[in-house]
């Protein structure tokens, strides 16, 4: 299957975006308007390598689903292209396209045993009987079902079925596989082994995997590249780490969550330095070499939560990154503890050490002094 | 985290994390099967509750069924007499019967008018099934097409037949009207009318729906993504349809095949009206017996039939392997 991509599939074991012509999946200007005039994906660019594992995060109805269904061929763009490996896929059928779907929900034949299940792929592309029984064992052994493999779906848990649902595309051997919230409908604790699991899977295998899911930590803790989109339109690409810290836009800082907006103007430029101030009169500086925002302009900055710390002994005035709170509630996560504060505006919070709570516990209706550092704000584009 | 023993196992998930994980999350069913039966207070007063509810249909059965044939097959056992039977065992209706080749031929051609049914009825039924439960999409004009399919029940078996025999079907009918004026025939074809085709017709026409209700309703469970997934997987229409549609309908043509073939087989009013006389069915053969008050051989008969019905069903499940898929 690597030797059509040539000389191009050297780097195609590396994770790292390698960017060259030919290899991997490119996604050009792909727009899916639906009958009645929704547009469900606007002008959708990406690039993905094999071997790559990229994630697209979303709230529900952001595209990101439809976009997955355009790649897999069970949707057919308004507009754009879909290249893998230089071919383009549009014209093609579903089973004609070296995609393969887990589907949400797993999607398993209800009147097929797990064997049969597994075998499907193999059986409609006209492979001998011997040689997919063992084909198919060899999928099961590597998702632990050979013992389960006379079972009907409906005889399994539903982390079996999961992995029913990975053995029987991956027994096809696809370029790409595609999984749309595959994670969604397992118990939480599974859940979180899953995630470990399969990304180790995936690893082994060195195969491209585009993942669908509206859950910020299991993008977080499976991706090599996340893609955030919203309303149809990318917000965001970057690795985990980026879209954690460093938001590109407020609706990114928002969906992530457990960050802190200050939105307002900006009131001072020294260089690259702009000091923004909202209406209750908390500051934030940031450094922005490239944007052009002058005295008086609106803008949004965000700090993480975990950026915030308390300054008990702060006594001098106000300066910029810090802020008088009223502390609204104290939630004990374990780890760690949230504190719900307010400036009179957007609720602030701040997150810190799961040991401090004895020092803050019954502490609501007290004012705090809080603080943060001008490399941990991020300057917000719309 | 790598539990895997052996020198090169590929790659593999490492399923001991997983079924770790799994079997907690399992641990916590007994406890909330336990809560639920905290709730159940007063087992016994539960089962009353049960029976009471299965109370009439088990009366219903009784009275509707089970009465009736075990009053037929005693009937069948006592001696006929010119006018009526005398309460004497014997079993020389069933002899006599064995021996009747007028009753075995209608057995035959009402077995075959039954086979055709059954097989015009999944052939004719299947697309319209198919075509409500799969391409109509919304569940509300699921309903309302339905409703449209049962239509032909709103009117009375009895007008539709006499519409169905004289003015539509016989030689001065509507259709042998419109084969000549289409010059299709010179000559008005007879057998249209009062003919075992057309009773053949009528019962495909009446009894459709026992197979498209059953069929709707298996096609109607089958997941859409599955179908995708199989297209997914390298399957074109045609090999979807086989593999994955055709199956799951299984269920559905059995039962309708299991209505249709009893309820065909037994017919014996369609077949006097719509075959005017001119066609018997094992079904008009009892109700002659009867109507000659020749009961004890009127019930052998129906005996015979119930045999030779509970035998179809038999083959027909066997066959299918219905309880495997329900």
């Amino acid at each position: 299957m690597a030797e059509e991509a040539g000389s191009h599939s050297e780097g195609a074991a590396t994770a790292a975006p390698s960017g060259s012509e030919g290899s991997g999946l490119d996604l050009v200007g792909l727009t899916k308007v639906f009958p009645g005039g929704t547009v469900a994906v606007a002008d959708f660019d990406l690039h993905v390598d094999h071997g790559e594992y990229v994630v697209l995060l979303g709230p529900s109805g952001c595209g990101k689903t439809t976009t997955l269904r355009m790649i897999g061929g069970h949707e057919f763009p308004t507009a754009g292209e879909i290249l893998l490996d230089g071919q383009s896929l549009v014209e093609l059928q579903p089973h004609q396209r070296p995609t393969t779907t887990v589907f949400q929900h797993f999607a398993l034949f209800p009147h097929r045993t797990t064997l049969q299940n597994v075998e499907f792929g193999l059986k409609m592309h006209g492979i001998a009987k011997a040689e997919r029984r063992k084909q198919a064992f060899e999928a099961l052994a590597m998702v632990g079902l050979e013992q389960l493999a006379d079972r009907k779906p409906r005889q399994l848990s539903g982390g079996q079925q999961q992995r029913v649902a990975l053995a029987r595309v991956l027994v096809t051997k696809p370029k790409a596989l595609l999984l749309d919230e595959p994670l969604g409908d397992i118990d939480r604790l599974l859940q979180l082994r899953m995630r470990v699991e399969l990304r180790n899977l995936q690893r082994q295998l060195g195969l491209m995997f585009i993942h669908v899911t509206h859950n910020q930590e299991e993008a977080l803790s499976m991706a090599d590249r996340i893609v955030v989109m919203n309303d149809a339109r990318i917000q965001q690409i970057a690795d985990p780490l980026t879209i954690a810290t460093k938001p590109a836009t407020e609706l990114v800082a928002r969906f992530m969550g457990d960050n802190n907006i200050v939105n307002g103007k900006v009131i001072s430029r020294d260089g690259d330095r702009l000091v923004v101030q909202d209406d209750h009169g908390v500051q934030a500086s940031v450094r922005a070499a490239d944007d052009s925002r002058g005295v008086g302009d609106p803008a949004m900055v965000s700090v993480r939560a975990a950026a915030v710390e308390i300054d008990e002994n702060g006594s001098a005035p106000l300066e910029v990154n810090s802020a008088e709170c009223g502390i609204v509630f104290v939630e004990f996560l374990g780890d760690l503890v949230k504190l719900h504060l307010t400036t009179g505006g957007e609720r602030m919070l701040a997150k810190v050490a799961g040991d401090r709570y004895p020092l803050l516990r019954g502490r609501e209706g007290e004012r705090i002094r809080v603080r943060w550092k001008e490399e941990d704000v991020q300057l917000l584009g719309s | 985290m790598s539990s895997s023993s052996g020198p090169d196992p590929g790659p593999r998930l490492d399923v001991a994390e997983i079924e770790q994980a799994e079997e907690l999350v399992e641990q916590r069913l007994p406890w909330e099967a336990a809560l639920g039966e905290g709730k159940a207070v007063g087992r016994k007063g539960r089962r009353l509750v049960t029976a009471m509810w299965a109370l009439p249909g088990f009366v219903w059965l009784g009275f509707y069924m089970l009465a009736p044939l075990a009053f037929i097959v005693l009937v069948s056992f006592w001696t006929h007499t010119d006018f009526g039977y005398e309460k004497v065992w014997t079993t020389s209706n069933y002899t006599e019967l064995f021996h009747d080749s007028t009753y075995w031929q209608n057995m035959r051609t009402s077995f075959v008018t039954s086979l055709i049914a059954v097989g015009a009825c999944l052939v004719f039924g299947f697309p319209v099934a198919y075509f409500l439960a799969l391409k109509v999409r919304t569940l509300r004009w699921q309903i309302a097409l339905f409703i449209v399919a049962l239509a032909p029940f709103w009117t009375s078996f009895l007008t539709r037949s006499v519409a169905w025999t004289y003015p539509l079907m016989g030689r001065q009918g509507a259709l042998n009207q419109a084969l000549q004026k289409l010059g299709i025939v010179d000559e008005p074809i007879s057998a249209l009318g009062f003919s075992p085709l057309s009773v053949r017709l009528a019962l495909v026409q009446l009894y459709i729906l026992f197979m498209i209700t059953p069929l709707f309703f298996t096609l109607a469970q089958v997941d859409q993504a599955a179908l995708e997934a199989a297209r997914d997987l390298g399957g074109n229409w045609w090999r979807t349809f086989k593999e994955v549609i055709v199956p799951q309908a299984a269920p559905g043509a059995v039962i309708g095949s299991i209505f249709i073939f009893v309820l065909t087989m037994g017919d014996y009013g369609t077949v006097q009206v719509i075959g005017g006389g001119n066609v018997t069915s094992v079904g008009t053969v009892v109700s002659s017996k009867v109507g000659a008050i020749q009961y004890p051989q009127g019930a052998a008969s129906a005996v015979l039939l119930v045999v030779v019905l509970m035998a179809g069903v038999f083959v027909i499940t066997r066959f299918s392997r219905l309880r495997e898929e329900l």
